[in-house]
């Protein structure tokens, strides 16, 4: 049985990149944050019990579940609304970054210069871009399979799929994307 | 791109470009603006406090039943403790017999002991009170 000090350090790991992902999908902060904190508040109030060998998993699935739940829900209101909130929120998104450069550089007075960290951000806003480009099936399979470093039977179990199709998802994601930053003339 | 490798074969180019993303991707994610680092925190200490409620309500569900349980109990007429209470002067009336049975033992060997310890050490021989004639004679001498 995990500890709270477990599922609190379990959480402090995941949470940003839980937030980054859910953004990716929803593309929209707050309801990026919401998501989280509900995937969060279930993983505590329903497996709090569970070892903390469990909880990776569980986590991707409950998150992967709310994410889906976001987005019916989105599905049951008006269309044009719907519409317009995206197109604001990925206004903001914009801004929000160029903010997140600009405290960046502020903030941390290290070796890199400017211009790197500024480059360095560019890159990682257009890969960011590219990756909510995909559809939804591959990012999550990307995301999953390389960013939380899970395996391929665990990224099938989490998706509810095959290993064959999770495979096949990243595969066809790695593609678009090598294909998409190469394009753009991105080296990694 | 997709002609010459089957797509569910594992891929080491593809899968160094996967994590070479991801490290992109989570050096990203590290640079959160503050304000967003604070609410995931937010949202993290509220639902560690959530999973107190859970463990909290679980024992909160323990102490129901026991109530439940002390609550049956007292439609009977008896709680645990009236029950407790009940059998002391059981316990009592049990102990006080078998204090009498052991007082009554001591006392019936010492009785004994005392007719066998005057029964010896007197002039008369026992065997003589077993003679129909001493019987006789004590009857007579009675007289």
């Amino acid at each position: 049985m995990a500890t709270e000090r477990e599922l609190s350090d379990f959480l402090k790991g995941v949470e940003k990149r839980a937030f980054k992902r859910s953004i990716y999908h929803v593309r929209d902060e707050e309801a990026a944050l919401d998501i989280v904190q509900d995937s969060m508040m279930k993983l505590a109030e329903h497996y709090g019990d569970k070892p903390p060998a469990e909880l990776p998993m569980l986590f991707q699935r409950i998150l992967s579940n709310c994410t889906l739940d976001w987005f019916r829900r989105q599905k049951t209101r008006n269309a044009l609304f719907s519409n317009m909130s995206d197109f604001e929120s990925s206004t903001e998104d914009g801004d929000f970054d160029l903010l997140e450069t600009y405290a960046v550089v502020e903030g941390s007075q290290q070796v890199e210069s400017a211009e790197d960290s500024t480059r360095r951000a560019q890159i990682l806003r257009q890969i960011e871009s590219e990756i909510q480009e995909l559809p939804a099936r591959q990012r999550e399979a990307f995301l999953m399979r390389y960013w939380e470093d899970m395996d391929v039977a665990e990224t099938a179990a989490a998706m509810g799929c095959s290993e064959g199709s999770v495979k096949t998802h990243c595969s066809r994601a790695v593609q678009a994307l090598s294909k998409a930053l190469k394009a753009k003339g991105i080296q990694l | 791109m997709t002609t010459n490798t089957p797509l569910t074969q594992p891929h080491p180019l593809q899968d160094r470009f996967g994590r070479q993303v991801a490290a992109r991707l989570s050096a990203g994610a590290s640079e959160l603006p503050y304000d967003v680092t604070e609410r995931l925190r937010a949202a993290r200490v509220q639902a560690l406090a959530k999973r107190k409620v859970v463990s909290l309500r679980t024992a909160g569900a323990v102490q129901a039943s026991g109530g439940a349980a002390t609550l049956s109990f007292g439609d009977e007429g008896l709680s645990l403790w009236s029950r407790i209470g009940s059998a002391i002067p059981l316990v009592a009336l049990v102990l006080g017999l078998v204090l009498i049975h052991t007082v009554q033992n001591e006392l019936r060997a010492s009785e004994v002991a005392e007719v066998d310890a005057a029964l010896l050490t007197d002039d008369l021989p026992p065997s003589a009170y077993a003679d129909p004639g001493f019987a006789q004679f004590l009857k007579s001498g009675g007289e």
